[in-house]
């Protein structure tokens, strides 16, 4: 595989991932329900990617949950660094091995978490358009920093990065909400555009009337076995597209089909919440739980992914938010005590991306909540993109089986 | 006694402090805090009638309980402290203080206060560059971190205090950092694990003995004779948590000197110097933000800045960039070190290890292979 190396070329760029991308993975066979929503997603995403190559565009790289509606508000494109390795996770091996391959070449550790190298090797590969600035944050994860730090060198372009405290408290919200202006300063300086605070309300009542939506539809999913729809509700939220008017309009779509799909007496199966990072939806391991279980993905039910912001204080309740989205052992366990409750869950499936530290750190407080609410616990080991390393779908078969086993 | 002997003597004295470091601390009478990373200020601890010291992660005997409870695919310097923690080593300890230093310290710091129920545990919010904004914040949080141990201890931490304290271990810094005036010129007085060694003595926090004894070293090396011969070949080690002592015989075996450790355990303790100035603990904060040249460092160039000083001032001719395994900040580091360093014609290995490792007969041939190559 050849690349145009360009660092200046957005069109290049984009031939560049073109060739990527040029084997799908379209028939790996069940890939579950298909919604309407699904396809608008799609249709919004393919709008964004073409848009964020064109050379007049501004392009920001964003780390994960870094606040979209202070980017959106600038016009800018919120290009998500990260959901690319879920495109590289949907593609053929032969170019993910090249895309990894890249990153061994600059000598990056096979033990960094390959959510984090997959786009480093894009980046690498130079098919991701060359963006006007970065915009990073240390939450949920310091290796997303990090990552946002080497996207600047290697475009030479500003890195721009919010320190997100731990605690949830009034300092830290004021520290948090101070960064997020002082950001802003240097985003009108590098993206020669002027703050407007009205943009950015359009931006944050966007953000809310999504989040309605979605947290309306989080409520069906209580009670409600609707097939695909944890599923889109996990893809709008790796998104991260809030504050777009578009992703308001997704998540009408995904309410309204989500409601449609009620019915007076739902089938019941087995629910089995997956924690941790998520394989595309092909994946020879869902495909293989869910002709036995339900699976109900934790992420979207996040704390932080059900929190409206409050349009008076924008600054603060984003900084809460993203408070919110740090790894925390203790809010992680309420919050999945929370959704024991509420969403009648039977098992826990936890699932160690090879190198996501927090994960594994945060794990033992899960299984030790699992114990004390007698609910079945499985950690796998997987690497859900380098799948050559550290993943044999034979070996974490048998002990699903095992585990499937227990919940029948 | 022989100059050599007395040289020798005295650093002896100075690492027994950290040899015998848990009897001398069960024995003192103030109570003991711990500590995990170095931007840790030891300042307020002290100020509060503590004594603050790191934990090693060297003398646990959990280690298999401790990759149960956190993961196995963690680094050994966070598992061999956790290890330490469920054996009982720090039982003695009133607590410890986690700042927040690495996604796998925070994580530790949660595992500890699940698993270790001996110890109180406190977390320090810790920015990761030094801005104004971060200072500010930062500067919050040990007023917070103050009113924890004031509250602790029944005792008014005062800015006279905090000044006697900050004087206290800028003595320590100081006598470290004459020390190691002596690595940057021909004479090295010390062996590689020894100086290392050394350092872990400093981090103690029996700050009034280690200045006591580091007094008397220095005052031996007055008096030590250059030595004779042709100028080695010199090292510069950085990276993670540090101290395997079959490395650095490995190095020095090799014909070359281990001259400048950019590491926790090595020139990044004793950096710099406080200025209390009107607002102690203002300057505490300040101070400990912006020596933070670690892999934790928001911008690297900063740090690729610092090691290229050191290089500069120890004359270095090659470095060995070791990290830990599973150490992400400074793996995610290391390309971008790396090219800027080949970029400055500056010779790096790069090794990727465990902490404790035994069967290193690789490593060994990888630094040999690197080092011989540039010794002859």
């Amino acid at each position: 595989m050849r690349h145009e190396k360009s660092q200046q070329d957005r069109g290049a760029q984009y031939q560049n991932l073109l060739s990527l991308l040029g084997n799908s993975r379209s028939d790996a066979g069940d890939d579950g329900p298909s919604l309407k929503a699904g396809r608008m997603r799609s249709i919004i995403n393919s709008h964004r990617l073409a848009e964020a190559y064109k050379e007049k565009s501004k392009v920001a790289y964003v780390s994960e949950q870094f606040p979209s509606e202070i980017v959106l508000s600038f016009g800018a494109i919120p290009w998500n660094v990260e959901s690319m390795a879920n495109m590289l996770a949907q593609s053929v091996d032969v170019d993910v091995n090249r895309i990894f391959q890249l990153t061994q070449e600059r000598e990056l550790s096979r033990d960094i978490c390959s959510f984090l190298r997959g786009p480093f090797g894009m980046m690498l590969a130079d098919c991701y358009p060359r963006p006007d600035l970065v915009l990073t944050n240390n939450q949920p994860c310091e290796g997303l920093l990090k990552l946002g730090v080497m996207a600047g060198k290697n475009h030479a372009v500003p890195v721009l990065a919010l320190h997100t405290p731990h605690t949830v408290d009034e300092d830290s919200l004021v520290y948090l909400a101070k960064q997020m202006k002082y950001i802003i300063s240097q985003m009108e300086e590098r993206l020669g555009v002027d703050f407007d605070p009205d943009a950015l309300r359009t931006a944050i009542e966007h953000s809310n009337q999504a989040r309605d939506y979605y947290c309306k539809t989080l409520q069906l999913l209580e009670t409600q076995r609707l097939p695909g729809v944890s599923r889109e509700l996990h893809e709008i939220f790796g998104m991260n597209y809030f504050g777009a008017k578009e992703n308001a309009r997704l998540c009408k779509m995904l309410y309204e089909e989500a409601l449609e799909l009620v019915e007076d007496e739902p089938q019941k199966k087995k629910r089995v919440l997956w924690i941790g990072q998520v394989p595309e939806e092909s994946h020879e391991l869902l495909q293989h739980m869910r002709q036995v279980v339900e699976v109900v993905y934790w992420a979207p039910l996040w704390e932080g992914n059900r929190m409206m912001l409050d349009e008076n204080r924008p600054f603060e309740s984003m900084a809460e938010r993203a408070i919110l989205y740090h790894w925390s052992a203790e809010r992680m366990s309420a919050d999945i005590l929370w959704v024991c409750e509420n969403y009648e869950i039977d098992g826990f499936l936890v699932a160690y991306e090879w190198g996501c530290r927090n994960m594994m750190g945060v794990s033992p407080a899960l299984r030790d909540l699992a114990k004390n609410r007698e609910i079945a616990y499985l950690a796998v080991d997987i690497d859900m993109v380098d799948r050559s390393n550290n993943y044999t779908f034979n070996h974490i078969k048998n002990r699903v089986d095992a585990f499937l086993e227990i919940l029948q | 006694m022989s100059q050599e002997d007395t040289i020798q003597h005295a650093i002896q004295s100075v690492v027994d402090l950290y040899r015998n470091r848990f009897e001398l601390l069960q024995a003192a009478q103030a109570p003991k805090i711990g500590w995990v990373s170095i931007e840790t200020p030891e300042e307020i601890f002290l100020a509060a009638g503590v004594i603050p010291f790191r934990l090693t992660g060297e003398a646990g005997t959990s280690a298999s309980e401790a990759g149960a409870l956190l993961s196995n695919n963690y680094c050994s310097y966070v598992l061999g402290c956790f290890s330490e923690g469920l054996s009982g080593q720090y039982d003695f300890v009133d607590g410890v203080v986690f700042a927040d230093a690495c996604d796998m310290r925070k994580r530790l710091w949660e595992a500890w206060g699940r698993d270790v129920a001996s110890s109180e545990t406190y977390f320090l919010e810790l920015p990761s560059d030094a801005s104004d904004l971060s200072k500010e914040y930062f500067t919050l949080q040990l007023r917070k971190l103050i009113k924890a141990f004031e509250a602790r201890y029944d005792r008014e931490i005062s800015d006279a205090a905090l000044c006697e304290s900050i004087a206290l271990c800028n003595e320590s810094r100081d006598l470290m950092q004459r020390l190691y005036q002596y690595k940057k010129g021909k004479r090295q007085v010390l062996s590689g694990e020894q100086s290392i060694q050394v350092v872990k003595a400093a981090t103690t926090g029996l700050k009034e003995l280690f200045n006591e004894r580091m007094s008397a070293l220095l005052d031996a090396l007055q008096t030590a004779e250059e030595p004779k011969g042709h100028k080695r070949h010199r090292v510069m080690i950085c990276g993670s948590y540090f101290d395997h002592p079959g490395i650095l015989k490995t190095i020095e075996g090799a014909g070359a000197d281990l001259v400048c450790e950019d590491i926790s355990n090595g020139v990044k303790y004793f950096e710099g110097k406080i200025d209390p100035g009107t607002d102690p603990v203002a300057a505490i904060a300040d101070f400990y933000l912006e020596k933070n040249t670690s892999a934790r460092r928001l911008d690297t160039d900063v740090r690729v800045q610092h090691i290229l000083d050191l290089v500069e001032e120890y004359r270095v001719d090659s470095i060995i960039y070791y990290s830990l395994k599973f150490c992400d900040t400074n793996l995610h580091d290391y390309p971008y070190v790396k090219e800027r360093l080949r970029a400055e014609k500056i010779p790096v290995l790069f090794i990727e290890g465990e902490r404790n490792a035994t069967n290193i007969a690789g490593t060994k041939t990888r630094i040999e292979t690197f080092l011989e190559s540039r010794l002859f």
